[in-house]
């Protein structure tokens, strides 16, 4: 761990801004950033203790003194800089590509507007990590188990209506490690920056093995909309 | 389902146990409550009434298939390398067996 001075000045909003004058300061700090505005996933990081995206954490949130760590149990590369690599393996590993294998129409596949809505809470998934990183379960085997994040995308095809490979989508994560590793710890759903309930989605995961079909009229999702999203102070 | 597909089963023996447990347990509380057993005798004709025997039996299976989901679990997620979870997995499987059988000859032998 290495211990930083520095003061903040008009213009420091977000973690992110103090993080890249520190940089300026100490230009052998290594951390990823990109969009800056928390739709990239670049910049997810440990911070206090929690995982988040520093570009959309607000400095006078944060307890003094602030503790940054990289993603935990994600190997290490550099400074707040980890490997990815397994996390997007478990990723790809869910095949996150539209399976419909019919004759191309004209136009595009329709949906109805609920065939629709119960993609809201699954697509909006930005792959930052940060649910996975602070996962118990991802971290005791990250090599057999999907994770949150791969688990909420499977979720995303599987509902789609028109993607046609269901079945072997499930029969995919019916193993003992897949997706079954899940305790509903809900870890993933706290530090989620976007709002999204990984762990709601795995359950719905299990009740489609189950057979078992959700016919509540709400949303199959919940998704708790961030108040900076609402327009609220 | 292909084998090795252990995941959903193995989840819905212990959802399915724990409910019989969460059923079986406060009944036992208020039987015990409400009918005290004072002698060895007592509790012999209460053990053998057949619907208690097939209902404790029930019980048994339940706990039993519970704890094993429930350790495995454990046991999966933290021993490693995989073949020591693998041989513990089967030894606590073992262990539970010698379990069952135990409680199976308590019950035999109440009837006797």
């Amino acid at each position: 761990m290495q211990d930083y001075e520095i003061e903040l000045v008009a213009g420091d909003t977000m973690l992110l801004d103090v993080l890249l004058r520190l940089k300026r300061q100490d230009n052998t700090l290594t951390l990823r950033k990109s969009c800056r505005e928390g739709v990239c996933g670049s910049d997810a990081m440990n911070i206090n203790g929690r995982n988040g995206l520093a570009c959309i954490t607000r400095v006078m949130s944060l307890k003094e003194p602030v503790v940054l760590r990289p993603l935990p149990s994600f190997p290490i590369i550099r400074d707040l800089v980890v490997d990815m690599t397994n996390f997007f393996k478990q990723y790809h590993s869910i095949n996150p590509v539209l399976e419909n294998h019919d004759v191309p129409r004209e136009k595009e596949r329709l949906q109805s507007p609920a065939e629709r809505e119960k993609l809201n809470g699954a697509y909006e998934c930005i792959l930052c990590a940060c649910c996975s990183s602070q996962c118990p379960s991802y971290w005791w085997n990250p090599d057999k188990f999907v994770g949150p994040a791969g688990l909420l995308q499977a979720y995303r095809f599987i509902v789609d209506s028109r993607d046609q490979a269901t079945e072997a989508r499930l029969e995919n994560l019916s193993g003992a490690y897949r997706l079954f590793r899940c305790r509903t710890i809900m870890n993933c759903a706290e530090v989620c920056p976007k709002g999204l309930e990984p762990s709601h989605a795995i359950e719905k995961i299990r009740l489609k093995m189950l057979g078992v079909q959700s016919g509540a009229k709400e949303p199959d999702v919940y998704r708790r909309v961030p108040a900076s999203d609402t327009g609220l102070p | 389902m292909k084998p090795g597909s252990s995941g959903l089963p193995v989840w819905l023996v212990q959802r399915v146990a724990a409910v019989y447990m969460l059923l079986f347990l406060p009944f036992i509380v208020w039987s015990l409550t409400v009918r005290p057993m004072h002698s060895h005798s007592e509790w012999r004709d209460w053990v053998t009434n057949p619907a208690m025997t097939v209902a404790l039996c029930f019980f048994i299976l339940a706990l039993l298939s519970h704890m094993w989901v429930g350790l495995r679990d454990v046991l999966l997620d933290y021993a490693k390398p995989p073949v020591v979870a693998r041989v513990s997995v089967m030894l606590l499987g073992f262990a539970l067996l010698l379990l069952g059988g135990w409680v199976l000859e308590i019950l035999v032998k109440a009837r006797l």
